[in-house]
């Protein structure tokens, strides 16, 4: 159970700029956060909580948005989970279904709670999770690390493991299986 | 004090095995005991003794293993429900894991239904096979800290979830063993530091973090041990308190019982004393009553006698002599004597008159001897009646009532013929009487008696009448009525008072001993009287079967 915890899922290769195709809207003169999620990972309700406290300790410094994935076959219902309930009720936080995962792979993102950060320019600026391991809450690297970089703490860009179900966008089994083992 | 509490605490006692950590304890016990048993007013202060103190450590023991028994039952109710609770907490929270669309169960049910079977099982069988016994707590103890370790794992770490640890920590101290709370707070501490050392995340939420910070977490829960170990001290204090208390009250109590079975005897003693004096009492009560009727029979006795002697008086015995002078006289010549002599010749038809004149007495002597071998047989009886009531038993025969009423007139019969008492008779036909025939005699001839002293200053018609009826309840009625003094209101329910009398040579015995009689027969003896001079009518009421 320990080792599952701690297995990350993979991280993919997210782009290093905003993807100028993307629906997803980069706020002018602002950092733009970007999540995916899995509506149904039971891990990444600790990824939400994270975010609520990220939200709250750089209000004004960033615009965030959350996608839920929605497979091909299943209803917009399906999608609008507790989890989007909760990310809903966030303040700033803009809740968004990517169908099919089309934003998810735009962004080249295939873990839930796969968070990126986009600095003003549109360069990345932190990719990875912000939780500590699989659905737990607390103090964890990736949300360190993505204050430091809003409050201009560090300029380097930075990863973080991420915990996760597979966002399922990828169709091979190899590609989605990590985050199950 | 001190050696009471020190002695009804087990050797495995908690408050014996732990000085340094409630140092002071057992001296705050023994002071706070003393005073409570000493000042409170409502039990006695019992001097301890050993008994006592055994007793005490007895009760004391008793009343532990009861708690940690129930305790353990109730533990094992709380980990099947927390069991139950952390399955429904993974599928609550994290049901199945998912990819894209295709999903399997979450390896955090397996947990919850695996890992919290198998920390809930043993626990639960030992507190259900082996309740009370010191492994049952402490196995008790680790599984629930364990328990809370996969709580907070199954919420996702939540900080919510830890309070499970203080909450399970106070649910341990029902135990009030604090052993039991240093083996979940040990575990606590052991989990914190492996953890801390090799998966800091999993319990502080951190990658990193200063290899002691785990004594800051287990300092918390040594916080909340001391408060508990507090708690403990107080209850355990007054556990002994109220095992000293209730021994104290089973020495009273044992005390009382003594004394109370010691009372017993000797109450159970004077009673028997009492049952024989007034035994005794009744005999010569009842002797007193048989002299009475005898007195009233003796009556009867004299006058036959005295009338017998009259009688034999009236013989002329001189008459007879000189017939057996002038035959001796005329021995030689008897045959020319009675032929030629005139006073021979009128000698036969003298001799025949003589005898006739003899017959007459003959037969009232016979008479009043029959009556007076009558009244000595009823004397006989009377004897025969205190023989029996001495001996506690009566015999019980089928008796005619009208022999009886006969047979009790006739002893009096003397007696009633001499002062010109006109008795009659109303006998209705009854079943036979079966009853104690000596008892309802002393009750008729007292009667009898009575109602004839009633007549003895009456001027006119001395009029006494027997009735004999059955009454609609179905028991036998014989009423004796006499048109004599009567009996004024005021003493109409004090004649039947012992030792009551109103007449001068009376003792106050025969109404009475009635009375008692027709209840001990199952009946009532009952006076009326309209007053002085209007007469008196006395009931005596029997059941026909005794």
């Amino acid at each position: 159970m320990a080792q599952y915890s701690q297995t990350a899922g993979p991280a993919g290769s997210p782009l290093p700029q905003w993807p100028e195709t993307s629906l997803a809207h980069r706020a002018p003169g602002q950092s733009s956060l970007v999540m995916f999620l899995h509506p149904r990972c039971p891990c990444s309700r600790a990824t939400l909580g994270e975010l609520e406290l990220l939200m709250a300790h750089c209000q004004g410094l960033f615009s965030a948005q959350v996608w839920f994935i929605q497979p091909e076959g299943m209803t917009e219902d399906w999608v609008k989970s507790d989890l989007w309930r909760t990310a809903a009720a966030i303040p700033g936080v803009q809740v968004n279904v990517d169908y099919k995962g089309e934003e998810a792979s735009l962004f080249q993102a295939v873990t839930s709670g796969q968070t990126l950060l986009y600095d003003v320019s549109g360069g990345l600026m932190f990719q990875g999770g912000i939780t500590l391991a699989r659905g737990h809450s607390g103090d964890n690297p990736g949300r360190d690390f993505i204050e430091s970089l809003l409050n201009k703490k560090i300029a380097h860009a930075a990863s973080a493991p991420v915990f996760g179900c597979a966002l399922g966008w990828k169709k091979t089994q190899k590609e989605c299986t990590a985050c199950q083992q | 004090m001190s050696a009471v509490v020190t002695n009804i605490l087990p050797q495995d006692n908690p408050l014996t095995q732990a000085p340094a950590l409630l140092s002071g304890t057992d001296m705050g016990l023994r002071q706070q005991t003393g005073t409570l048993v000493g000042d409170s007013g409502t039990l006695p202060a019992v001097p301890p003794d050993s008994a006592l103190q055994q007793r005490a450590a007895e009760l004391f023991r008793d009343a532990e293993n009861d708690l940690h028994r129930h305790t353990d039952h109730l533990f094992a109710r709380l980990m099947l429900v927390q069991w139950l609770a952390g399955i429904a907490a993974a599928l609550w929270i994290s049901p199945l894991t998912w990819i894209g669309d295709s999903s399997q169960v979450h390896l955090h049910v397996w947990a919850a239904v695996l890992l919290g079977g198998a920390i809930t099982g043993f626990p639960v069988w030992l507190a259900l096979q082996h309740p009370g016994q010191v492994m049952t707590r402490h196995v008790i103890a680790v599984a629930q800290v364990l328990t809370s370790a996969l709580l907070i794992h199954l919420t996702g770490g939540r900080i919510e979830t830890h309070f499970h640890i203080f909450g399970s920590l106070a649910f341990l101290a029902f135990y009030r063993d604090w052993r039991v709370l240093v083996t979940a707070t040990v575990v606590v501490a052991a989990d914190h530091l492996l953890r801390g050392l090799f998966w800091p995340q999993s319990v502080f939420g951190v990658l990193t973090t200063s290899s002691w910070r785990w004594v800051e977490h287990a300092g918390w829960v040594l916080f909340e041990d001391a408060i508990l170990f507090v708690a403990i001290r107080r209850m355990l204090q007054e556990m002994s308190e109220i095992s000293l208390r209730r021994a104290t009250l089973e020495g009273s109590n044992l005390e009382i019982e003594r004394q109370v079975v010691e009372r017993t005897a000797e109450l159970s003693k004077t009673q028997a004393e009492l049952l024989e004096t007034s035994r005794l009492a009744g005999m010569a009560e009842v002797a007193t009553s048989v002299l009475h009727n005898v007195g009233n029979v003796l009556n009867s006795v004299g006058v036959s006698a005295e009338l017998a002697t009259s009688k034999v008086r009236e013989f002329r015995i001189g008459s007879l002599k000189n017939v057996a002078d002038m035959l001796q006289q005329h021995s030689e010549d008897l045959p020319a004597f009675l032929t030629t002599d005139p006073r021979g010749k009128m000698l036969p038809d003298y001799l025949l008159k003589l005898a006739v004149h003899l017959a007459e007495p003959q037969q009232a002597i016979l008479e009043e001897m029959q009556m007076l071998q009558k009244n000595i047989d009823h004397i006989k009886e009377i004897v025969a009646m205190q023989q029996s009531y001495a001996r506690g038993t009566g015999v019980v025969e089928s008796l005619s009532v009208e022999d009886l009423v006969e047979d009790s007139i006739r002893i009096n019969a003397a007696s009633f013929s001499r002062h010109d008492v006109n008795v009659t008779r109303e006998i209705a036909p009854v079943p036979p009487l079966k009853t104690d025939r000596h008892k309802v005699m002393q009750i008729l001839v007292n009667l009898l008696s009575n109602a004839k002293h009633a007549l003895d200053n009456c001027e006119g018609d001395r009029l006494m009448s027997v009735r004999v009826a059955q009454n609609q309840e179905g028991f036998l009625e014989i009423i004796v009525m006499d048109n004599g003094v009567g009996i004024p209101a005021q003493n109409i329910t004090r004649i039947f008072s012992h030792g009551f009398t109103t007449k001068k040579q009376g003792h106050g015995f025969g109404l009475h001993s009635g009375a008692l009689a027709a209840k001990e027969l199952g009946g009532t003896l009952k006076a009326h009287s309209d007053g002085p001079g209007l007469g008196a009518t006395f009931t005596l009421t029997l059941p026909l079967e005794n």
